[in-house]
C-alpha cells in the first residue's frame, strides 16, 4: 500500500482532532489532582510572617506598653479553578487588566480609556467647580490626552502614545480628578504625569537606549492579587492596635490616607522594584525587589514577574509625615505551591525574609512547602504519582518541548496550556539553573522515561499491526517514528486510520494476506489459481 | 446548488424554527438584561440565561449535525441524488452550508442586537466591541466544531454507541471554552479543529459506499 497524499492529510487531520480530544481530558485530570493538593495543603506551609515587620521606628516598636510587635503575614488562597480561562478572560477585560484598554470605569458617567487608534486617552467625568456664590456646578467633561496635551477635542496635535501603562493607585479615591496620574509609554520610554485640574501633562526625559530599566507596572503592584493575601498589623497596646488608639497611623497603600509624598513604585521587568519621583518623572532609587520563592528544583536566578503565578507589594508610610519607610514583598511561585516574603527598607536593603515551610522538622531540617505539598501529608504522595503518570499520557514530543521552552511562559498562562505543559515535573526541571545543562537534560529523560517507554511498546504494535494489514514498509516505518513521537495520540490515530481490509488466508504461507494486491505480502507468493480441469462426472438427460 | 440548500433546510426545518426561536429568546433576554443594569453587564452576559444558553446552543447543533447525516444514510437520501447529476462533493457541501445557516441565525441576530444596545447605552469604548467580536466568534467556531461532531458521529446509521461517543466527545469538546476563555488562542485552535474534522467528514461521506 502506497502512501496516497489522501491518506496522509487523512492522517494529519485525525491526528489533530485526536490530540484535542485527548489534551482535554488530560489537562481535566491534571487539574483535579492539583484541587486535590492545594485542597488538602495543610495551612502551615500556605502563609509565611515576619514580626517585628522592621519598618517602624525603634521608639514605637520598642514600646514598653506594646503586647505585639508590627507583623506582616502573607497567604496563600489558590483557587482550584485557577487555571479557568473564561474566568481570566472576564477578569483580564476588566478596567487596568492586561487586556483591557480601560483604565477606569467608577459608574456610567466617569470612565477613562485608551484609544489605541488615536493613541491617547480619553477621560470622560463629572467635573465639579464651586461659583463664587458657593453653589456647586456640575458638568459632564470629557478629555483627549497625548503626550503633546490634553484638549476637550480630539486633536492630532496631542501627539500618540504607543504602549502606555497607567498608574491606578489614584483611582482607589474620589481624588484622581485633582491628583497626578502617572503613566509610562514603553516604546517612547517616558514617563508622564497627567494634571486634570489644570489641565497640562508634564513629560519626564527620555529613558536612554542602554538604561537597564523596563518599568511594566506603576502605583499598586500586584498580580492575581485574588490568590494571595498580604497583611500589616501595627503594633498592639491592650489588644488595640495602635490604629484605635489614634496615636499615629502607620498606612499602607491600602489605606484611604495614603498619599505617598514624593515617589512611587515602579515595577521592572527584571522583578526590580525602583522609585520614582513623582515631581522630576526621574528614577530616585531602588526599592527593592521581588522576593524569589523556593521551587521543587530551586533556581538560583532572580524571580522575574513573569515567573511568578502572585505578587504584591505594600509600601508603609507614617501619615503625620507621609515619609515613604519602605516596603513588604510577597510572592508565589510558578506552580502555586511557595510563598516568599520579604522587607525592604527606604533604600531598597533587604532587612528581613521569610518563606514557606513545614513546622515539623526532620534532624536539623525543615521541609519547605514547594516539596512538602507534594510529599508531605497523608495522600499527597499517591495524587502526586497520578498527576506524574497522567503527565506521561502526553505526546512525548511536546513533553520534550515543554522542557525546552519552560521558562518562555508567563506563570499563570502556563496554568491554562493544553498542549506544552509548563507546570509538569520535566518543565519545572527545565527552569533549574543549577545543575550544567547534560545532567538536567539526563534528568528531565528519566522524568519522561514512562512516556518514552509507553511510546516505545506502542509502536511496537502498531508496527506489528501494520505488518499484519500489509502497509508497506515506508508506511510502518512513518507509523513507528509518528507513535515514538506522539505516543498515545499516534496509537489512537493509527486505530482510527487503519485501512479497514477482511484479510484472506493465504495459500502458500497460511498467514491472512490482502486480497487487494498481486503478491501476498507476507510471503510474496502470488495468488495460486487452481487450474480449471473439467471433472470426470457428467450430468446426462434421462 | 440552491435547489439542494433549500431541501437540507425543508428536511431539517425543525431546527431552523428552533434557530430562530432561541435567537429571539436570546434577544429579548439581552434587552432586558439591559433594562435597570450597568452597561458592562450586557457584554459579560453576567446572567445565568448565559450558562444556560450556551450549552443549548452547542447540543443543539451536535444533533442538527447527526441527524442530517442519520437521516440521509436512513432514507438513503445521497444514494437517490447521485443518481442524478448531482457529485457527492455538492452533496455535503450542501449539508454544511445548511448547518452553517442554522448556526449564524442563531446568532448573528444576537450579536447585532448586542452591538447595537451597547452603541446606544454604554460609551463608545472600543474594548467592548472586541468583546462582542471575541465572544461571539469563540461562540460560533465551538458551535461549527461540535455540528462537525455530530456529522460524523451521525453517518453511523442505527448503531447507538458511535452517537454516546459523539455526544462524550461533544462535552470534552465544549470544554475547550471554559479552558482557554474567548482569548485568540481558541480562535486558532477551534479552526484547525473545524479544518480537521471536516477533511475526516469529507473523506467519511466520500469514502463509504452509499
Amino acid at each position: 500500500m502506497k502512501l496516497s497524499t489522501n491518506y496522509i492529510v487523512r492522517v494529519l487531520a485525525t491526528g489533530f482532532v485526536v490530540l484535542i480530544l485527548l489534551s482535554i481530558p488530560l489537562f481535566w485530570a491534571r487539574l483535579l489532582c492539583n484541587v486535590g493538593l492545594y485542597l488538602w495543603m495543610p495551612y502551615e506551609i500556605k502563609s509565611a510572617a515576619i514580626e517585628p515587620s522592621g519598618l517602624l521606628p525603634d521608639n514605637l516598636e520598642n514600646d514598653p506598653n506594646i503586647e505585639r510587635h508590627s507583623r506582616v503575614s502573607a497567604k496563600m488562597e489558590i483557587e482550584p479553578l485557577l487555571p479557568i480561562g473564561i474566568i481570566e478572560y472576564f477578569e483580564s477585560t476588566s478596567p487596568g487588566q492586561s487586556r483591557s484598554c480601560l483604565i477606569l470605569s467608577s459608574s456610567e458617567k466617569d470612565w477613562a480609556y485608551f484609544d489605541n487608534k488615536s493613541g491617547q486617552f480619553v477621560f470622560r467625568y463629572v467635573e465639579t467647580k464651586i461659583m463664587p456664590d458657593s453653589d456647586k456646578l456640575k458638568r459632564e467633561v470629557q478629555y483627549y490626552i497625548g503626550p503633546e496635551g490634553i484638549s476637550e477635542l480630539p486633536d492630532k496635535t496631542l501627539g500618540r502614545f504607543i504602549e502606555p501603562i497607567a498608574d491606578n493607585s489614584e483611582f482607589k479615591t474620589s481624588l484622581w480628578k485633582s491628583s497626578k496620574i502617572i503613566l509610562y509609554d514603553k516604546k517612547l520610554r517616558h514617563f508622564f504625569a497627567i494634571n486634570l485640574k489644570d489641565r497640562n501633562i508634564t513629560k519626564g526625559p527620555q529613558l536612554s537606549e542602554d538604561d537597564t530599566h523596563r518599568p511594566i507596572d506603576i502605583g499598586i503592584l500586584n498580580k492575581n492579587d485574588d490568590i494571595l493575601d498580604l497583611y500589616w498589623m501595627p503594633p498592639t497596646i491592650n489588644n488595640q492596635s495602635i490604629y484605635s488608639r489614634k496615636l499615629r497611623i502607620h498606612i499602607t497603600e491600602r489605606d484611604p490616607g495614603y498619599r505617598p509624598d514624593r515617589y512611587i513604585l515602579v515595577l521592572d521587568k527584571s522583578g526590580r522594584i525602583d522609585l520614582l519621583d513623582k515631581e522630576t518623572l526621574e528614577f530616585a532609587g531602588p526599592a527593592g525587589r521581588l522576593p524569589t520563592p523556593a521551587t521543587l528544583f530551586p533556581t538560583y536566578k532572580n524571580a522575574t514577574p513573569d515567573d511568578l503565578l502572585a505578587y504584591r507589594v505594600l509600601p508603609v508610610a507614617l501619615k503625620e509625615d507621609h515619609k515613604y519607610r519602605g516596603l513588604f514583598a510577597a510572592t508565589v511561585n510558578w506552580e502555586g505551591t511557595a510563598l516568599a516574603l520579604a522587607v525592604f527598607d527606604a533604600n531598597g536593603v533587604p532587612i528581613k525574609s521569610d518563606q514557606t515551610w513545614t513546622s515539623v522538622r526532620r534532624g536539623n531540617r525543615r521541609t519547605h512547602s514547594s516539596r512538602a505539598v507534594l510529599f508531605g501529608f497523608p495522600g499527597a504522595p499517591a495524587i502526586t504519582i497520578g498527576k506524574f503518570l497522567l503527565e506521561n499520557l502526553h505526546p512525548p514530543i511536546l513533553f520534550l518541548a515543554s522542557y525546552f521552552t519552560a521558562g518562555s511562559f508567563e506563570a499563570a498562562s502556563g496554568h491554562r496550556a493544553l498542549f506544552l505543559l509548563p507546570n509538569s515535573f520535566v518543565a519545572m526541571k527545565g527552569r533549574d539553573a543549577r545543575e550544567n545543562i547534560a545532567a538536567r537534560f539526563l534528568y528531565a529523560l528519566l522524568l519522561m522515561s514512562p512516556s518514552i517507554v509507553l511510546a516505545i511498546l506502542l509502536a511496537l504494535r502498531v508496527s506489528k499491526d501494520a505488518a499484519i494489514v500489509g502497509l508497506s514498509r515506508k508506511t510502518r516505518r512513518w507509523w513507528l517514528f509518528g507513535t515514538i513521537t506522539f505516543g498515545l495520540v499516534g496509537y489512537i490515530t493509527y486505530r482510527l486510520t487503519r485501512p479497514k481490509i477482511t484479510l484472506v488466508t493465504c495459500a502458500n504461507c497460511g498467514k491472512p494476506r490482502r486480497p487487494d494486491t498481486d503478491i501476498c505480502h507476507r510471503c510474496g507468493s502470488k495468488w495460486d489459481v487452481p487450474e480449471l480441469i473439467p471433472p470426470a462426472w457428467r450430468v446426462l438427460n434421462g | 446548488m440552491l435547489t439542494l440548500i433549500k431541501r437540507e433546510i425543508r428536511d431539517h426545518e425543525l431546527f431552523f424554527i428552533g434557530s430562530v426561536i432561541l435567537s429571539a429568546v436570546l434577544i429579548g433576554l439581552s434587552i432586558a438584561t439591559l433594562d435597570g443594569h450597568y452597561w458592562i453587564e450586557l457584554v459579560t452576559f453576567d446572567s445565568p440565561a448565559g450558562a444556560i444558553v450556551l450549552p443549548i446552543i452547542i447540543f443543539g447543533f451536535f444533533a442538527m449535525g447527526a441527524v442530517q447525516m442519520n437521516t440521509d444514510r436512513i432514507r438513503k437520501i445521497s444514494a437517490f441524488i447521485s443518481i442524478l447529476s448531482v457529485s457527492r462533493n455538492r452533496i455535503l457541501l450542501a449539508k454544511i452550508i445548511a448547518g452553517l445557516l442554522a448556526i449564524l441565525i442563531a446568532l448573528v441576530p444576537l450579536a447585532v442586537t448586542v452591538t447595537i444596545l451597547l452603541r446606544i447605552h454604554a460609551p463608545p469604548i472600543p474594548i467592548f466591541y472586541v468583546m462582542v467580536l471575541e465572544i461571539f466568534s469563540g461562540t460560533f467556531l465551538i458551535t461549527l466544531a461540535c455540528y462537525f461532531i455530530g456529522l460524523q458521529a451521525g453517518w453511523n446509521s442505527g448503531r447507538p454507541i458511535p452517537a454516546i461517543v459523539g455526544l462524550a466527545l461533544t462535552c470534552i469538546l465544549a470544554t475547550l471554552i471554559l479552558i482557554k476563555g474567548f482569548t485568540p488562542e481558541i480562535i486558532v485552535i477551534l479552526s484547525l479543529f473545524i479544518v480537521a474534522s471536516l477533511i475526516r467528514t469529507w473523506h467519511l461521506f466520500m469514502s463509504t459506499p452509499l
